[in-house]
């Protein structure tokens, strides 16, 4: 491509598009994955807590008993079951079931829906 | 690469506004992106204020008489005005649509206008669809018979004939006015277009994969698995979402997926 092309704009995209359903969807999907990582990694580290000793197991205990982490739990609990139910939203679509456009949003409400009853499912019985 | 801010010379400032003539009776505003190459300025939005009471239902009927009466600089595609040539693309109120198919009444407020989002402009609202061409190019949008066939007796000079059931298969796929609306909505391909084929050009290899006519289905499959050309489609849906035509070009590469696990 000649120079005389280079200065031309970018038309705005991110900025500009409509947040559709879809796409938040798939986002969502992405920061939780990543979320989900993150947490995996503090998971271990709670076993290792536990594997050297009662003294070392104060410390988390310390730690686990403030607001701050119940609420980060939470948040990762929520984060496992939009995980696990868009997961497997996304596996039907692999097969190219449920594709069209009114099945993609009827799937991603009950997705919602189930994240939400599990979590605070879990949280008020467990 | 992603990069969610533009760079510096794609900055959209807000530019001039026109007012439409008294008496108005039913006032609607178009903001429309604007870009000279001659101007060596940044893009600015400009608000047209016209009189809908004196103008057609469609966003383009709005963008002529804008063209015509009031700034005859405004640059668009159009060419069939009904949803045929798929000219007439852009981003209105945030979704990619065709103008021609999009009522200015569907829209509350003012009616915001971009060209089709993450691409060059060439002037205003038109964007330069030259690598979408050159990617459509590339998965050989024609029908192709290999020398076997057509040295048979059987097929020698004579049409390769479809049942209507073969031909069933080729449905929400021919349909494709290539007006790139489900490409350019896309944000994978917003960042990995250099080497995502996109919506559009997967939707055409779909088209041609399944044509009972073609004789290398499997070399098309084979050219298009490629872990950038194909497997960029995370399944966000925004193609499905935007296509004006109400195809689904994410089903079709899904297919094309599920082709290649189970044929190559």
């Amino acid at each position: 491509m000649s120079n005389k092309f280079e200065n031309r704009p970018l038309s705005p995209h991110l900025s500009i598009h409509k947040k559709v359903l879809t796409a938040v969807f798939s986002i969502f999907h992405r920061i939780t994955g990543i979320g989900l990582s993150i947490g995996a990694i503090l998971i271990s580290i709670w076993f290792i807590l536990i594997s050297l000793g009662p003294s070392y197991f104060a410390y988390f205990q310390i730690i686990s008993s403030s607001i701050f982490f119940k609420l980060i739990l939470i948040l990762w609990s929520f984060g496992i079951f939009y995980h696990l139910f868009n997961g497997i939203r996304k596996l039907y679509w692999s097969f190219g079931i449920g594709m069209d456009l009114r099945s993609v949003y009827g799937s991603g409400y009950v997705v919602i829906f189930l994240t939400f009853l599990s979590t605070i499912t879990v949280w008020l019985f467990a | 690469m992603v990069e969610f801010s533009l760079p510096a010379n794609s900055k959209v400032t807000t530019g001039i506004t026109y007012k439409a003539k008294e008496p108005r009776e039913s006032p609607k505003n178009l903001v429309i992106y604007r870009w000279n190459p001659e101007e060596k300025k940044n893009p600015r939005l400009d608000t047209y204020e016209i009189d809908q009471s004196k103008c057609g239902p469609m966003v383009l009927d709005g963008l002529m008489k804008i063209k015509n009466e009031i700034d005859p600089s405004l640059t668009f595609r159009r060419s069939c005005r009904e949803g045929v040539c798929g000219s007439c693309a852009m981003n209105i109120d945030g979704v990619n649509t065709l103008a021609c198919l999009k009522s200015m009444s569907d829209v509350k407020k003012e009616i915001k206008i971009y060209p089709l989002p993450h691409m060059r402009v060439v002037k205003d609202l038109v964007p330069d669809l030259s690598k979408a061409y050159e990617q459509l190019a590339s998965i050989k949008p024609w029908l192709k018979r290999s020398n076997n066939d057509l040295t048979t007796d059987e097929n020698k000079n004579e049409e390769k004939k479809q049942t209507p059931k073969e031909r069933e298969k080729l449905d929400g796929k021919w349909e494709c006015v290539l007006c790139f609306c489900c490409t350019t909505s896309c944000p994978s391909y917003w960042w990995n277009g250099d080497e995502y084929l996109g919506p559009a050009v997967l939707l055409q290899a779909a088209r041609w994969v399944n044509d009972s006519r073609d004789s290398e289905r499997k070399e098309r499959l084979k050219a298009i698995n490629d872990s950038l050309k194909l497997y960029r489609c995370h399944s966000i849906m925004n193609c499905t979402r935007s296509c004006p035509k109400g195809l689904n070009p994410a089903k079709e590469i899904a297919g094309l997926k599920k082709a290649i696990v189970t044929e190559l």
